[in-house]
């Protein structure tokens, strides 16, 4: 067919343009497309002053699909080792303890917390998310969940759907997860609020384990999980975003730590005998989160707040910022700083009062104490060439444990019943 | 590459991130359907460092270039590289096709015509002189040098972005081949990857700037505008537009306030743009016969 002059034009011209924008493409260099592949690896340290040390490796895949598929998987693999907290105050004597497994004893010295160091532990966890954009306006996500430690069994499934309105402005989401538990502690679950006993106290070893046994509960337990949040997010303008979440979450089954005792203390302050704590076996809570997100010229600034509240009668706030500033395109440093503050559970007590009756439910686990802690934090992060991440975080952290108002007696006054607690998180990750 | 700090927005947004930054004179902006913020900040880079690299290198008002050498060259032949012979062959061959209505050599013509509101329509005499520092067939190309008259002088600026938005979005595309990203310097439009639910694109109003007259949805193209909308004089009542057509010296009578063509790429929507105007009150005709879907304002 014979093309008209003016019909010529544009064929010539496409043929032009592709001559001056082909020659440019076979210019460049060849780079590699490995973009739909990524991949985070991270060691993680965390240690307490004098307490309980972790090691910890990330690792996390996520692949691409298409624009609308997409697979995450994450592999966590952590060894705990150190000494935690038992519960016990401390004495003007040193005190013995048997061991949760019943087999052993271990002391501790005069005025000292008493601390439980014979806790070590290797945990995996393992997860897997899908995401699934459905349409312009539904994005789901399914996915499954498993971690194993010694002692413990933990295995989830969860889901969402999010929703976009208003020209995307606007995304509602709902989820929903399922966990099940199941606790297998050493040497066997504690009979509620039983006493400790001590091998000392017996003449052979047949009588002790008895009467051992006797503090003892047979097979493991379970907990169930259930959690349900809905959330907003709203785009404010062309900097700003807001996001609220209300979530409710549910447990039932076996919440007790198997691990922590309470000290039942006389008028003197003098500890007469060890209780083995006992906790509900159902537990509601509300929260909701506030976030605000903004790009600011050369960085991105967040704030956030979080109200939690429970039928334990625990309640917290949360205030935390992030300020991410961003040196050059490939240099960047991120501050962090968070701010915690929580009032104790109705059952915690620090100690128990000999002579008092025995309460059905009591624990001395300063984390479900009254407690004000902070992290103050900073991370610098590298974009290499490639589109490799190099980062490197470090953070200070302290929980500093009070007093829910109770009467403390007699020599228990010469001591720190509620020691702070100070650790330090230090994190390299790469990302390829 | 210039020592200056980055200037660059990168903002999350609901279907991915928007980059921005001000490049050649304009806006610049990448939509990017990226859930990856890591990938979104490559992105932009990419663009930024290509827009201004076309800047630094291209620009008539930049000193020391290649483009500066050339037009200082005194007649001397200067030796250029293969993207700007590939440029020049180019804008020969839309000289050629346009039968000399678009000519990069024009710029002294355009200079004559000043559209600041201070000046009138020039002189016959002046025109003359200036006309006959104009005209690219006095330019002689080979593949490796440019030889002008010392008195003539060159401006890249009618390809310029066009081609920066090509280049961009062929990297783009050549290194994240799934993802679908919008390049937007200044109007001058490119989406190489289809987007199924398309990217929706504003056409602005010429008799009401700053508005929007038309909402375009691209999945896959270039667009790119051309138009009298913003310079222009009126002496006695008739009103001059910006552009000047270089075989008479005088603006393109009734030419379009603008002109948008949608095409297979950016250069392309341009050029069609551009001598779409040059044609006048034939530009709708033009248009039309060259089978791409368009936009007239007048």
């Amino acid at each position: 067919m014979q093309l008209t002059s003016k019909q010529s034009i544009a064929s010539a011209l496409a043929l032009a343009s592709c001559s001056l924008l082909s020659q440019q493409a076979n210019a460049a260099e060849p780079i590699p497309a490995n973009d739909d592949w990524k991949v985070d690896a991270a060691i993680m340290y965390y240690g307490e002053q004098d307490r309980v040390q972790a090691t910890e490796a990330i690792g996390n895949v996520q692949k691409a699909f298409g624009d609308t598929s997409l697979l995450d998987m994450k592999i966590v693999v952590d060894s705990l080792t150190g000494a935690s907290a038992s519960g016990a105050v401390a004495q003007a004597e040193s005190q013995t303890f048997t061991r949760p497994s019943g087999d052993g004893q271990y002391t501790v010295a005069a005025g000292d917390t008493p601390l439980d160091d014979t806790f070590h532990d290797t945990r995996v966890q393992l997860s897997a998310n899908w995401q699934e954009v459905i349409n312009q306006d539904w994005t789901g996500n399914i996915g499954v969940y498993g971690s194993k430690e010694f002692d413990y069994l933990s295995m989830g499934i969860n889901g969402g759907l999010e929703r976009s309105f208003n020209k995307n402005n606007t995304t509602l989401s709902l989820s929903g997860a399922f966990t099940n538990d199941v606790v297998d502690p050493v040497g066997g679950r504690p009979v509620a609020m039983s006493e400790m006993v001590f091998r000392g106290n017996y003449d052979n070893d047949a009588d002790y384990q008895a009467a051992f046994d006797q503090t003892r509960l047979a097979g493991d337990d379970t907990k169930q999980t259930s959690d349900i949040m809905f959330g907003v997010t709203q785009i404010i303008n062309r900097n700003w975003l807001m996001q609220a979440n209300y979530g409710l979450s549910s447990v039932s089954g076996y919440m007790t730590d198997p691990y922590k005792i309470l000290s039942e203390v006389d008028i003197n302050g003098v500890t007469q005998s060890y209780r083995y704590e006992n906790r509900p076996d159902s537990r509601l809570k509300h929260s909701v989160f506030l976030l605000t997100k903004g790009a600011l010229d050369s960085g991105v600034v967040d704030f956030s707040y979080r109200y939690s509240t429970d039928d334990w009668e625990i309640q917290s706030h949360t205030l935390e910022t992030h300020y991410r500033y961003n040196f050059s395109p490939t240099m960047y440093a991120q501050l962090h700083l968070r701010y915690y503050q929580q009032q104790a559970a109705e059952f915690y007590q620090p100690f128990l009062m000999s002579g008092d009756a025995i309460p059905e439910y009591a624990s001395a686990d300063y984390r479900i104490g009254d407690m004000t802690a902070y992290t103050i934090g900073l991370k610098f992060g590298q974009h290499l060439s490639g589109g490799h991440e190099l980062s490197y975080r470090i953070e200070y952290y302290q929980q500093n444990p009070e007093n829910n108002g109770t009467e403390i007696p007699g020599q228990l006054q010469n001591y720190d019943l509620f020691p702070s607690v100070k650790a330090i998180v230090a994190q390299v990750s790469y990302s390829f | 590459m210039s020592k200056a700090p980055k200037v660059m927005s990168l903002q999350p947004r609901p279907w991915g991130f928007l980059g921005s930054f001000s490049a050649m004179a304009s806006p610049c902006e990448l939509l990017m359907a990226v859930d990856d913020e890591h990938i979104a900040r490559q992105m932009l880079n990419i663009a930024y460092d290509e827009a201004k690299r076309i800047e630094h290198k291209f620009s008539r008002f930049i000193e020391g270039n290649v483009v500066w050498q050339l037009n200082h060259a005194q007649g001397e032949t200067t030796p250029i590289d293969a993207e700007t012979v590939h440029l020049f062959k180019f804008a020969q061959q839309c000289f050629q096709l346009s039968e000399s209505a678009f000519d990069i050599s024009a710029c002294p013509l355009i200079a004559l015509w000043r559209f600041d509101g201070s000046h009138g329509v020039p002189l016959q005499t002046e025109i003359d002189a200036t006309m006959l520092k104009v005209g690219f067939a006095r330019i002689a190309l080979t593949d490796n040098s440019v030889c002008m008259p010392a008195d003539m002088s060159v401006d890249f600026g009618g390809i310029g972005k066009e081609y920066a938005v090509d280049r961009t979005a062929q990297t783009l595309v050549n290194r994240w081949p799934n993802h679908s990203v919008l390049v937007n310097f200044g109007g001058d439009i490119a989406c190489p990857i289809i987007k199924s639910d398309g990217w929706q694109v504003g056409i602005e109003n010429p008799h009401k700037l700053d508005n929007a007259a038309a909402l375009l949805t691209i999945r896959q193209g270039a667009l790119a505008t051309s138009g009298n909308t913003r310079r222009y004089i009126e002496v006695d009542g008739k009103r001059y537009g910006h552009i000047i057509n270089p075989k008479t010296g005088y603006p393109i009578e009734l030419a379009p306030l603008s002109v948008t063509v949608l095409a297979p790429n950016c250069v392309m929507a341009g050029m069609l743009a551009t001598m779409s105007m040059l044609k006048g009150p034939d530009a709708e005709d033009f248009l039309q016969q060259q089978g791409v879907d368009f936009k007239v304002f007048r």
